[in-house]
């Protein structure tokens, strides 16, 4: 890159800052402070030159510190944090369901012959799994934080998956779970499912008038951040703050 | 949870037990393997035809096109594909590229290579279909693992390496043969990339049954013809169509009729990663290898002089800025300004939309950005002073 010309390195660069300012907006929507974001954004980062190898006989297998082990991580601190058992199985449930659909649409729907991508191919394979973890964390209850550990669940399940059927093919293959770092499809699903999360569910809510109170664990309405909401719920939900 | 969410759990639980038992039962190796023999048969008279509203034929594609996929022949004409009706897509011409043929226009007008750069660039090579083989010549469509284009890739590699170009071929398997194969090529393109490539190029065939259709004589050879395939889903496209122009361009200067044309296609194909990525397809599975390893090799005679990395042309008074390599300091591309705006423009339409709805209306994210920038640009330039403690805590 550093070979081009500048309106190229503009380009890359520019480039690299937004995702990584989405990145970082993305993270600090999921019960992590400003700080917190950043600091999980510079591991990700410096994660990214990091491959640890995997003790796999018979397959090439290494995890990426940056686009493997930190989102694992920052799955399962959100997943340890949900509010209610029943978010935790949502995530959980949220990234197998997005494996399977990515593992259907990539893998069963887009081989054979057709080339360069698939019979069906109108979306690259990259983008499946942010839409299948957005849409299922969607169903299953509006969640920008099942979004985010269904996207990452959902990519390195899949990587999983592929290790386990290379193990019992005997083929010698290579496995990088979260191997292209930040820019792997791991945490670039993460992002884009919290944004798909965010958009659809914020603007449907505020189309609605906003987060439906009523009948709401008093422990999910205390993580209501906005202060009008605060104010509120007394009035609407008829129970004291 | 509501009772439709709980409804929704039942049923993706249901779908994850039925899909684990699919994938793991004993014959899964077959399934989730290339396909071979039954298969491939099954597959061989797909073959999409692109043809004008009165049915002249384009172009043919082993592919589903979708409206909106666009074509640039050899001979310069760009079409946009409005409707796919089973086997057939009608595309409407747009009229003739104006820069591939401005492109075309200076390097026939002059253009002499006179001396060689003195830097020492490399180019990397991977192959996300690694199982991609040549019928006539490998046996077999798909070898799993070890196909055949990975021959290509070498002859490609080493016709630009004794151009004085450094070629990175990686030989990471990303079988099988599917759209997934993208997600796993990903990391080798990144690792790739590690490396500060010019430019990368992930080599393939195509997979329409009609050999002839690729088959061509250029410069006193029998050849296949290459496709170069650009990503439509890529956010920096027109770089990446900028530097394909510039490839087919040249290269069909150089020897006629050795690119068969650009495809935009749906996808990414991990181009987002470098402004000079490219997709390239050499031939088709019932090409002989012998004709895609010969095509691939006239193909890279092109390459380092459009990288800059090779003889370059002389340095006229008013040359235009198209007819630099891509890699010039003065090269000015369209494309990559256009990218550039697009992006610059969207990221601040997102963030305004993103804003209005966050903040509940127009009126609220106007006071919200005046509190951010009374805040973070207020406090950048006065003395540090205790901050209010964080209202989101």
């Amino acid at each position: 890159m550093t070979r081009f010309p500048l309106g190229l390195v503009l380009l890359v660069l520019l480039s690299l800052l937004v995702y990584l300012g989405v990145l970082h907006r993305a993270l600090d929507r999921l019960r992590l402070s400003d700080r917190a974001a950043l600091a999980v954004l510079v591991a990700m980062i410096v994660g990214s030159f990091i491959d640890l190898p995997l003790p796999v006989a018979g397959v090439t297998a290494t995890v990426n510190v940056g686009g493997g082990l930190i989102p694992l991580g920052l799955a399962g601190y959100l997943i340890w944090r949900a509010g209610t058992p029943l978010e935790r199985w949502r995530g959980i449930l949220a990234g197998v369901a997005t494996a399977l659909v990515g593992y259907a649409v990539g893998s069963l729907l887009n081989r054979g012959l057709v080339e360069p991508g698939g019979r069906f191919q109108w979306l690259d394979a990259l983008y499946v799994y942010p839409l299948a973890a957005g849409a299922v964390a969607y169903l299953v209850g509006r969640s920008r934080r099942a979004a985010c550990v269904g996207a990452v669940l959902g990519v390195i399940l899949f990587d999983v998956f592929y290790l386990v059927w290379l193990k019992l093919s005997g083929v010698r293959g290579v496995v990088a779970v979260g191997g292209a770092g930040a820019l792997d499809a791991v945490v670039l699903s993460a992002v884009l499912a919290i944004i798909l999360a965010e958009v659809v569910g914020e603007t449907r809510e505020r189309l609605a008038g906003g987060p439906a109170l009523a009948g709401r664990p008093r422990k999910l309405l205390a993580a209501l951040r906005r202060p009008e909401v605060r104010r509120e719920e007394g009035h609407r939900d008829g129970t004291p703050q | 949870m509501g009772r439709r969410s709980k409804a929704w759990l039942a049923a993706l639980l249901l779908l994850a037990g039925v899909a684990a038992w699919y994938g793991f039962r004993p014959d899964a190796r077959r399934t989730l393997g290339p396909p071979a023999g039954g298969e491939a048969e099954e597959h061989a008279g797909r073959c999409i035809t692109v043809v004008e509203p009165g049915g002249r034929i384009v172009d043919k594609m082993a592919r589903a096109l979708v409206p909106g996929d666009e074509v640039i022949t050899a001979d310069g004409r760009h079409y946009r594909v409005r409707e796919v009706r089973g086997d057939t897509a009608v595309a409407q011409l747009l009229g003739m590229d104006a820069r591939l043929l401005a492109w075309d226009q200076e390097l026939a007008t002059g253009g002499i290579p006179v001396q060689a750069a003195g830097r020492t660039p490399e180019v990397a090579v991977y192959h996300t279909h690694s199982s991609e083989s040549y019928v006539p010549s490998d046996g077999s469509a798909f070898i799993p693992f070890n196909g055949g284009i990975y021959r290509v890739g070498e002859v490609l590699t080493n016709a630009l390496r004794s151009r004085g170009v450094g070629v990175n071929h990686d030989r990471t398997p990303h079988d099988p043969h599917d759209n997934n194969a993208y997600v796993r090529s990903r990391k080798t393109a990144v690792r790739l990339l590690k490396g500060n490539p010019v430019a990368m190029l992930d080599v393939h065939r195509d997979g329409i049954p009609d050999a002839d259709f690729y088959r061509q004589r250029v410069s006193g050879q029998e050849v296949s013809q290459v496709r170069i395939v650009v990503g439509r889903q890529n956010p920096r496209r027109d770089a990446n169509l900028d530097f394909a122009r510039r490839m087919m361009a040249y290269a069909n200067r150089l020897h006629p009729g050795i690119v068969k044309g650009i495809l935009l296609a749906s996808g990414d194909y991990n181009q987002d990663l470098l402004p000079t990525a490219l997709l390239l397809e050499v031939g088709t599975h019932t090409s002989t290898r012998e004709e895609a390893e010969r095509g691939v090799a006239l193909f890279a005679g092109a390459i380092p002089y459009v990288l800059g990395v090779g003889p370059a042309p002389a340095e006229r008074p008013g040359q235009p800025e198209w007819s630099r390599p891509v890699t010039d300091p003065g090269a000015r591309q369209a494309g990559v300004w256009r990218a550039l705006a697009l992006l610059i423009l969207v990221g601040l339409a997102a963030g305004a939309s993103f804003l209005v709805v966050s903040a509940g209306g127009l009126r609220q994210a106007r006071e919200r950005f005046r509190d951010l920038l009374r805040v973070e640009f207020g406090e950048f330039f006065r003395s540090p002073r205790p901050r209010p403690p964080d209202r989101r805590e």
